[in-house]
């Protein structure tokens, strides 16, 4: 399969007057795990509907391994399986029998698999669906994405609700999928969660892609933080080349720094520095450069 | 799925759940209140125009006064030569169906539906706060059921006049009355299955069962057959008692406040010992796996969807039934040229078992058209809750699924006829009536094609407006109801006439059914099939 997992030309979404998604273009190579992050009403939700063909793009198109999801929701979605965080599921079936319906919707369903993921996910398969906490409907749901072991696994925020126990199970079988060529698009706006599972980072804010880059390139381009001790009063490094948000403490000095670092160890040296350390920003700390910034394009 | 989530972590407002429920059946009270108001109103200020002299009331008094059979379904009849009296006749029962249908879904909506959705869940952590949560659920339905009789009896101040050509204050107030007396019995049984039954859903079709029992009990008794003391056995008849506008009876509601008391604690009762999510009935939440019926959509279809065809089944076999046995007794009351006139109006045309089962054909289309209308609100309800998104995300087509859907409706609705017939020829054969089989399953079959033009019409709607689509096809079998009613009794202008689908329904088996009707009824049902088939194909799931 040479197609892209999935592929999005200019899907636009508009509710009335509420664009609700802007002339996506995004590209997801099959095989890697995209973390797809936004804050609530960015579009998340939207975009991946868009995707499952259960609702109609204004403009625009998208693929799924070269299918059009619209127009051939049922070749398109051979392929696939999907988890929400809005988990509503038949009330009176049992979750055994909700992954049974499930696994037949979808074809076929690795039945090993499945009774592996039922122990570790700790799920009590022959109780009712009314019956369950939301944690355990969204068990049941996980379970049935993975047990299909679909080539692409569509998942919107789907560790809202569970415990960080089962957090850590549902992560392993991620990183498992990917590893077996699967591909996964996983929403969320939990940045940690993205951090630790995804190969590529896309930005969503207000229905437009701000964003589409590997978590590497993604850090790279951004600032690296820095912290220094020196004897006395550091040494006003306004006017340093790339320097911003300096802070200081009595003697220690915080202060990011974009692009060559050169120029700032050359300042911090002559001011005779005694203790330094830097790392790179975590992406909660990206993620609010970019909401900080003027440059985002407005809707 | 707009209702505010709860914070977790955060204390519950001491009322939040009061509140909440309060904002919800105040409005739909208001709204409700207002068209019974509204339908009120309009019947008393027509009787002047209608019945402008006093030989024609006294005609239409000899015509409906003593007449058993339509005594059976609309209700008692006395003083039709007033406005009163005539207005009484004329809506008591729709005004105390539609409230306590009222009062049951707001009742289940804010009981059951809110804990369904698992939103609440944090509120109804530990006995006490689900004791208490309930009792504020159940509080604010009761502001919503005096919203509706309060808006109810507003509306209705439009038709006082003097005693000689309109209602007086103690008429409109004794009518909101009766109309919360109503209200409240069957929001407090909705409370009560609320707490029995673990869906929504099911809590709602026990709730309806007990009404439809309840209105076959008062048919009985108000049949003529010497059991009119029935009538204190069922809720409906309880408020025909109170009869506001034509001999009031206060006494009435004394059955009503103990009933609602006692259904009211029994709830309360009910949600302290109960699990969340759980119903005191539905406990058997482990299960063994049944792995039938889960292959797919159809299968879905037929296992989700059976148990309540087969309750219409059996509900419609009673029913037909019962009207099959009472038929041949209240038809032989029937005599006289009046009567006759009158009946040949309601579109009967020969006398006796025939003449009444031509009749009661009329309620017996409303029910089928109910369930007909019910089988696209469960296609709705599936979409509406999400259940679709899992099946349409995966290899299942979503045109598909309703075709599934709507043969799953036609099978109920053949069904439905086939039982019709046949019971009605069971019971009235029993009673010594000779009306052969064949009138009596063709009969059956003319039940269909009303249903069809409205099933046609909710899927249309389906596909093109998906969430007005069940409130508007339920109001559309009320007006058609409504229409014939006033129809039947007083002149109303033809066009309005022809909007309703029972009008061009002939009263089998005492007409012949029309063919040419049928047929055009058969074709809008399916050209608004296929409309609605089209038209979802191309359009967005949407969630409530
Ligand atoms: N059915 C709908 N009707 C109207 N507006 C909608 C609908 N669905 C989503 N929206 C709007 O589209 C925007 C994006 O929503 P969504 O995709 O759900 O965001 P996210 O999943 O990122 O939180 C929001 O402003 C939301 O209000
Ligand atoms: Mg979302």
């Amino acid at each position: 399969m040479d197609a892209p997992a999935v592929r999005a030309d200019g899907l636009t979404k508009r509710y009335g007057r509420t664009v609700a998604l802007d002339h996506l273009d995004l590209v997801v190579p099959a095989g890697q795990i995209l973390g797809y992050l936004g804050p609530n009403g960015a579009g998340k939700t939207t975009t991946l509907r868009l995707l499952l063909g259960l609702i109609r793009p204004t403009s625009g198109r998208a693929e799924i391994f070269g299918v059009d999801a619209w127009r051939e929701p049922v070749r398109a979605h051979a392929h696939l399986a999907y988890v929400t965080s809005d988990v509503a599921l038949w009330p009176t079936l049992t979750g055994g029998e909700v992954l049974d319906l499930l696994g037949h919707a979808h074809g076929a369903v690795d039945g090993a698999l499945r009774e592996e993921l039922i122990a570790s996910f700790d799920l009590d398969p022959t109780l009712r669906v009314r019956a369950y906490s939301t944690g355990n409907r969204q068990k049941i749901l996980l379970i049935a994405a993975l047990m299909t072991r679909a080539d692409l696994l569509v998942l919107d925020e789907p560790t809202r609700g569970l415990d960080p126990l089962v957090d850590q199970v549902f992560r392993t079988y991620i990183r498992q999928a990917r590893d077996r060529g699967q591909t996964v698009v996983l929403s969320s706006h939990e940045l940690s969660e993205v951090e630790a599972l995804c190969d590529q980072v896309a930005i969503v804010r207000a229905g437009r892609l701000v964003e589409q880059r590997t978590l590497a390139e993604l850090r790279q381009l951004s600032a690296l933080a820095i912290e220094a001790t020196f004897p006395g009063r550091p040494p006003d490094l306004r006017g340093v080349p790339g320097v911003h948000a300096l802070e200081v403490e009595g003697s220690v000095l915080r202060c990011q720094v974009e692009g060559s670092i050169e120029p700032l160890l050359r300042a911090l040296a002559e001011a005779g520095v005694t203790r330094m350390t830097s790392r790179e920003p975590s992406l909660e700390e990206l993620f609010l450069a970019h909401y900080d910034r003027a440059d985002v394009p407005a809707p | 799925m707009k209702t505010p989530t709860v914070p977790a972590g955060a204390r519950p407002a001491r009322a939040l759940v009061f509140t909440l429920t309060v904002r919800r059946t105040v409005r739909s009270g208001a709204l409700w209140g207002a068209a019974l108001g509204l339908i009120t109103a309009t019947s008393a200020l027509s009787y002047d125009r209608v019945y402008p002299t006093h030989a024609l009331r006294l005609a239409l008094a000899r015509a409906f006064g003593s007449n058993t059979m339509t005594i059976a379904l609309f209700g008692p009849a006395p003083h039709l030569d007033t406005v009163a009296g005539f207005t009484s006749f004329k809506v008591s029962l729709t005004l105390s169906v539609l409230a306590s249908l009222w009062g049951l879904r707001a009742a289940t909506g804010a009981l059951r539906g809110e804990e369904e959705t698992g939103r609440w869940d944090l509120l109804l952590a530990g006995p006490r706060r689900r004791v208490a949560t309930t009792a504020q659920a159940l509080a604010g339905v009761g502001v919503g059921v005096v919203v509706l009789a309060a808006t109810c009896a507003l509306v209705t101040t439009a038709a006082i006049r003097s005693p000689a050509s309109g209602l007086r204050w103690t008429q409109v107030l004794g009518l909101g009355g009766a109309v919360l007396a109503a209200a409240t019995t069957f929001a407090a049984l909705g409370a009560l299955t609320s707490q029995l039954d673990a869906t929504r859903h099911d809590a709602t079709t026990t709730g309806v069962v007990v009404l439809a029992i309840a209105y076959a009990l008062r048919l009985v008794a108000d049949a003529g057959l010497g059991l009119h003391a029935l009538v204190w056995a069922s809720p409906l008849g309880w408020v025909e008692e109170m009869a506001p506008l034509t001999a009031p009876s206060p006494v009435a509601a004394v059955p009503v406040a103990i009933w609602a008391i006692v259904l009211g604690a029994a709830a309360l009762r009910g949600a302290r010992v109960r699990d969340v999510g759980a119903g005191l009935l539905a406990r058997d939440d482990r299960r063994r796996r049944r792995r039938r019926l889960l292959t797919g959509p159809g299968a879905l279809t037929w296992r989700l969807g059976s148990s309540t065809i087969l309750r219409w089944w059996i509900g419609i076999t009673l029913g037909a039934g019962l009207i099959g046995l009472v038929a041949r007794k209240a038809g032989s009351t029937i005599g006289g040229s009046s009567v006759r006139d009158v009946f040949s109006r309601l579109g009967a045309t020969t006398l006796g078992t025939r003449a009444v089962l031509g009749v009661a054909s009329l309620i017996l289309a409303v029910v089928v058209s109910l369930l007909a209308v019910g089988q696209v609100a469960a296609a709705r309800a599936e979409e509406a809750r999400g259940h679709l998104d899992w099946l349409v995300a995966s290899r299942v087509s979503r045109v598909r699924w309703l075709l599934w859907r709507l043969g799953a409706a036609a099978i109920a609705l053949g069904g439905v006829g086939l039982l019709e017939g046949l019971a009605t020829w069971g019971a009235t054969a029993s009673q010594g009536a000779h009306v052969g089989p064949t009138l009596l399953l063709e009969a059956g079959a003319n039940l269909l094609p009303p249903a069809l033009t409205l099933l046609g019409v909710a899927t249309a709607l389906y596909g093109l407006w998906p969430r007005a689509a069940v409130p508007v096809s339920y109001g559309l079998v009320a007006w058609s109801l409504l229409i014939v009613i006033v129809g039947g009794i007083g002149a109303i202008s033809p066009w309005l006439l022809d909007t309703s689908v029972f009008h061009h329904m002939a009263g089998a088996p005492a007409e012949a059914p029309r063919a040419a009707a049928n047929a055009i009824m058969c074709a809008i049902g399916l050209v608004g099939i296929a409309t609605g088939v089209v038209a979802f194909a191309r359009r967005d799931l949407v969630a409530t």
